[in-house]
């Protein structure tokens, strides 16, 4: 159970204070405070134990989220119920920045109202939230006989995540295939990939009526391989396609032992937007580039670096937002630079150079190479060599994840399957992708 | 500025809030009651405007309710007089049509923390659990939890509790699950919530309908349940076979800890769990959210200590990332350093020894000691390596590989001609306190070994004027002296410097003191410094021998899911143990029994520590050189002084054994092969008196025991059975790691 939660910015000053039981008193807020955000060194640890008050915090960009509790609780549930927070928050008014928090303040309490209560999680599907915070509060008094009847049947409702009675005109969903790819290359001429792995979601927006029933369809190596026992000549044509999936996890909604026994993936979506899967791939990655780096030391004061980049896609696909960060030496006093694309800077104040290419198509190749020249100095540290890292955007799944289909089905309402505009899209962005150097 | 004028804000809030052309625009008025909720928020003492607060909370809009409740909630305990006035409005929003409102109402009045408040929502909470909106049941089932703990140590009134147990069967999940923690919380003097038969199965087939935050808590609840038969506990483990897989880390800690507590009377069982979630800790280990990867590894760690091999096939996955946070990182580093085996030690010490040049030295000396507790069963590769990161001549790394060096003589003395070859030169490159110490530590004890020595030490005297660390003088008294029993020409003249110097002139008493002790101990005569300084010590190899062998699952299957791996065993007792005794038991009959369990584990190490044997009688001398002819020869002409059986079972791993008696300075002669059979192994030692100990050791395939027979050049019964003791105990601890 959590005794309280408190929001700070960077400066650590207060902006939402809130206490749900008495053992968490109000020199609790400023304990934290003093001893972790003001605290000279880095932070230890998520988990900080202050006079025998545990105090668990997330960061989002500049803003401190932390949970108080005096208790034994379950480390990774109360982790969770941040993230989950920071979900929700995000919902109702985007990102989460001190202005923002600032803003909107009566609307955190509400939901703080809402989500806790005397520190025990209760309801936080986004949806289902909803119909109890009213931001334009004003409309209470007014509130139709129907609204109201509505919250009746969303709290006695069997499927917590979605109410009765929802129509669109337009029947529509989304589906966003999220993939980060992380990779950790040795820096050995032939380039060996330490370790390389994909983590993705499968985030579906779905604007549908009634109570549909959704079937969801991917090229999931289990289940080409079952249906092609049929016939052998599509097993050869669509086994290489296929993936193996290392482990996935599901949103509530999907009927888990259907899946267990036939590895199919059926559920009824919450309304609006929802996390469908999360999955993790470690095998037949496709690397969107590739990082060969050459340096060259000359002499005790000059560094030669050349890095080239290779892009391992297909040519008609465009990759978007590229940068490329080549640590330098702290002792640098200049560097000269040279790229065939983009534009590349040398910033001293984080020891690197940053090369940024807009776009870049596949199957192509860049280079850049940049003279640094060092101070001498006397410090006899080995320069450490940190890894080139990469950032970049992609609109293909690099753990080659494809969409099969995805099926709606609502007996009680006229709409068949092919009323529904579905949209599909792909995007895989760079995680932790590193390459020594 | 909110800090200076406090009582001018409240002064210009109060009239707001008091002006009838503010009141009667909406906006304003609840723009001007947002503002008392901002200076609350930041710590301002906002208790003046309490009366005017109360006025604003007969509204009809739910945002100004909400804000003016929270105010309430706050400052109620404050002016319990003022806040029964507000106590009205919130009886008449307990019956209001709209569930939210009555929701609302019931869940503030609950939450009002002031004497006197429970005769008044007595009735409000029993209308609440009878709603037909379950939403309003929510609250009120926790509203019951908030007036127990308002009446403190009030008898239980058990048609409530009746009714909460009732509520257990509610169509809503979520009021189900509060009616367990409000029954948790009222019933906590009787050891909580009763989970029996019934109860539990009715959770179960509810559990798929609950949410994540709700199934956490019922497999928390559910670690009570007993099953009755082996069968039920097996029907049970499939029902919620499910949730190992769940998409929420917590549901899966969850159902791991509730397998392995139901499961513990089946190993198997709790292995293949172990198997089963080890692909979603990873996937959690390797996750954005960097908090829950850090609990995840904490976990790791745990299963680690009872399988060690479990995660290493898998070393990769934990190697470092630059861009980590250092949290991660060094948990990484301690998970690497565990999972170690003969496979993978290469790669391991490789990427470790990669971190070890980090720009962060808080990192990289994590790796480098890291890298010494690898040592331990790897040592010559380690060592190595260690020995060529004193090449970099790096303060920070040299003095870490220093202290690493000195933890590892101690531990296994067969790597100390390495560590003493590797010494020399890195004096310069020494600055703090701690690696000083470790340092000077070396160069006294093995100072026989490393040629400059003396030297080395000689700068640290002609500079102990300069020296800021009392630890280090201390250390290099004692070095000094030890030093100067092995080497006393070359030590003679500076001891007698640094007595002088710590004695006359040094400033800090602990110092001046221990100089005036060795002083006089020198009076008393040579012979009785050596007596005094190099006595046997106490020997902590076989504490190592020990420290390695699995834990058992159990041992720790009650703390997994909970804050003991995140903190630490010995951090979570501490913190505990004070929570404990500040509070008295029925507050916190949770954390009270971790409390026990966590105290426990200091007297168990008490104990460990007694059962060592105690050496002080016999003394055996290292590196003892005996050919085989000559112990041939020896064992032939002697008489068996002493012969008796163990327990012992399976084939003797040769290796393991030799490497054992190594430690406790009992050298191998001649050993079979393994798996021979029978299997033979000759044995010698000496103690400092000179007396050899000839010993046999034979294991016959048919009968499942090890016969020891030992010969003695000098029959003396007290030294015997000490060197027996010792043997045994090495035997002992070699037969708990195998079985």
């Amino acid at each position: 159970m959590i005794g309280g939660l408190f929001i700070y910015n960077h400066k650590g000053e207060v902006l939402i204070s809130r206490v749900y039981r008495d053992d968490i008193g109000r020199n609790a807020v400023d304990a934290f405070r003093v001893n972790v955000i003001h605290a000279r060194q880095q932070v230890r640890s998520p988990v900080t134990n202050i006079a025998r008050t545990s105090f668990f915090h997330v960061k989002r960009s500049n803003i401190w989220l932390a949970a108080v509790t005096k208790q034994n609780v379950n480390a990774a549930m109360v982790f969770e119920f941040l993230y989950k927070m920071c979900d929700v928050m995000a919902a109702y008014f985007g990102k989460i920045s001190e202005e923002n928090i600032k803003n909107n303040f009566v609307l955190i309490y509400e939901l703080l109202d809402e989500i806790l209560d005397f520190g025990y999680p209760q309801n936080s599907e986004t949806g289902a939230l909803k119909t109890f915070i009213t931001q334009q509060g004003i409309k209470s008094q007014h509130q139709t006989k129907e609204e109201q009847s509505q919250i009746t049947s969303q709290v006695t409702g069997q499927i917590g995540w979605r109410r009765e009675g929802i129509k669109y005109r337009r029947n529509e969903l989304f589906l966003d295939v999220l993939e980060s790819v992380n990779l950790l290359m040795s820096p050995q001429a032939p380039g060996q990939v330490l370790s390389a792995h994909v983590s993705g979601r499968v985030v579906m927006k779905s604007y549908l009526s009634g109570m549909p029933e959704c079937k969801f369809g991917m090229n999931d190596k289990i289940v080409i391989e079952k249906q092609g026992k049929g016939t052998a000549d599509e097993t050869s044509k669509s086994g290489k396609q296929s993936i193996a999936i290392d482990d996935c996890t599901f949103h509530q909604c999907v009927r888990l032992s259907k899946f267990d026994s036939e590895r199919s993936i059926s559920f009824i979506p919450p309304d609006g937007e929802f996390e469908l899967m999360r999955y993790r791939t470690t095998k037949d990655i496709i690397l969107p580039f590739r990082v060969i780096p050459l340096v060259r030391e000359v002499g005790r004061t000059k560094l030669e670096v050349k890095v080239v980049i290779k892009s391992n896609f297909k040519p008609s696909l465009l990759a978007q937002k590229i940068e490329v960060r080549i640590p330098t030496p702290l002792n640098t006093s200049g560097v000269q630079v040279i790229c065939m694309k983009g534009k590349a800077k040398y910033k001293a104040s984080e020891n690197a150079i940053v090369w940024k290419i807009k776009r870049m198509a596949g199957m192509k190749e860049s280079q850049i190479s940049a003279e640094i020249e060092l101070l001498p100095t006397n410090d006899k540290k080995k320069w450490a060599r940190p890894p080139i890292s990469m950032n970049f955007e992609v609109p293909f799944a690099p753990s080659g994840l494809k969409v099969r289909y995805l099926k709606v089905f609502e007996p009680k309402l006229n709409y068949s399957d092919h009323d529904v505009i579905k949209w599909v899209r792909y995007i895989g962005r760079s995680g932790i992708y590193e390459t020594r150097c | 500025m909110p800090y200076l004028g406090s009582e001018d804000v409240v002064k210009e809030l109060k009239k707001a809030l008091c002006n009838p052309h503010i009141q009667a625009d909406r906006l304003r008025y609840r723009n001007v009651i947002q503002r008392v909720i901002r200076h609350m928020t930041q710590g301002l003492d906002m208790s003046g405007v309490f009366m005017e607060m109360v006025k604003a909370s007969a509204t009809v809009d739910i945002v100004q309710k909400k804000l003016v409740y929270l105010y309430m909630c706050t400052y109620a305990p404050l002016k319990p007089d003022l806040a029964l006035l507000a106590i009205n409005t919130l009886c008449k929003d307990c019956s209001d049509p709209n569930p939210m409102v009555r929701g609302l109402a019931l869940r503030s009045m609950c939450s009002l923390r002031m004497p006197g408040v429970q005769e008044y929502i007595q009735q409000p909470i029993l209308n609440g659990l009878r709603d037909k909106a379950s939403y309003v049941r929510r609250v009120a089932v926790l509203g019951c939890a908030k007036m127990h703990n308002l009446h403190g140590d009030a008898e239980v009134d058990g048609a409530l509790v009746n009714e909460l147990y009732s509520l257990l069967r509610d169509q809503d999940p979520i009021v189900v699950v509060n009616c367990l923690r409000s029954l948790e919380e009222i019933l906590k003097q009787e050891g909580g919530v009763v989970i029996n038969k019934p109860i539990a199965h009715h959770l179960l087939n509810r559990m798929s309908k609950l949410d994540q935050w709700g199934q956490a808590e019922v497999l928390n609840f559910l670690l009570r349940y007993q099953p009755r038969s082996e069968e039920e506990l097996f029907d049970i483990l499939n029902l919620l076979d499910s949730f190992l897989k769940s998409s929420s880390p917590g549901v899966v800690m969850g159902a791991t800890k509730l397998f392995l507590i139901l499961a513990k009377k089946f190993p198997h069982v709790q292995t293949d769990v172990l198997v089963r979630v080890k692909g979603p800790l990873l996937a959690a280990c390797s996750s954005e959210s960097r908090e829950l990867c850090f609990v995840a590894l904490c976990h790791v760690r745990q299963i680690l200590h009872s399988l060690p091999g479990h995660f290493s096939s898998h070393y990769k996955k934990f190697f470092c990332s630059y861009s980590e946070p250092h949290y991660i990182k060094l948990q990484k580093v301690e998970v690497l350093c565990e999972l170690v085996n003969d496979e993978n030690v290469q790669q391991v010490l490789e990427e470790l020894r990669g971190y070890c040049t980090d720009v962060s030295a808080d990192f990289s000396q994590a790796a480098i000691f890291a890298i010494g507790g690898i040592a331990r069963t790897y040592t010559d590769q380690c060592v190595q390596i260690l020995t060529e990161l004193l090449g970099l001549r790096q303060e920070h790394i040299t003095t870490v590989v220093v202290q690493t060096f000195r933890d590892l003589v101690w531990l296994c003395p067969q790597c100390t001609e390495a560590v003493c070859q590797a010494l020399p030169g890195c004096e310069e490159n020494i600055q703090d306190s701690e690696g000083k110490q470790a340092l000077i530590w070396l160069l006294g004890v093995h100072g026989e070994r490393i040629p400059n020595a003396p030297y080395v030490l000689e700068d640290f005297v002609d500079n102990v004027k300069s020296e800021t660390f009392p630890a280090v003088k201390m250390e290099l008294l004692t070095a000094l002296l030890r030093l100067f029993l092995s080497r006393p020409a070359e030590c003679q003249d500076m001891l007698g410097r640094l007595l002088h110097y710590c004695i006359e002139e040094e400033k800090d008493m602990a110092v001046r003191d221990r100089g005036l002790f060795y002083y006089r101990l020198l009076l008393v005569g040579i012979d009785e410094v050596r007596r005094i300084l190099c006595s046997p010590k106490s020997d902590p190899s076989l504490g190592l021998l020990e420290d390695p062998a699995e834990r058992p699952v159990n041992s720790w299957a009650s703390d997994f899911n909970t804050l003991v791996p995140v903190y630490g065993k010995a951090r979570w007792a501490t913190i505990s143990k004070y929570q404990g005794a500040k509070r008295h038991g029925p507050e916190l009959s949770n954390t009270t029994s971790f409390a026990t369990s966590g105290s426990l584990i200091p007297e168990e190490n008490k104990e460990r520590i007694q059962e060592l044997p105690d050496s002080g009688s016999l003394m055996l001398i290292p590196n003892l050189q005996l050919t085989a002819e000559y112990f041939e020869k020896t064992w032939l002409s002697l008489k068996v002084a002493h012969q008796h059986v163990l327990p012992w079972q399976g084939t003797v791993h040769p290796d393991t054994l030799q490497m054992a008696l190594q430690v406790v300075n009992i050298q191998t002669i001649a050993m079979s092969r393994a798996g021979a059979q029978p299997w033979k192994a000759y044995l010698s030692a000496q103690d400092d008196t000179g007396c050899l100990f000839l010993t046999e050791l034979l294991v016959e395939p048919e009968n499942s025991e090890i016969q020891i027979s030992v010969k003695q050049t000098e029959a003396r019964m007290e030294t015997l059975n000490s060197f027996i003791s010792v043997l045994e105990t090495v035997i002992g601890t070699i037969g708990d790691i195998k079985s």
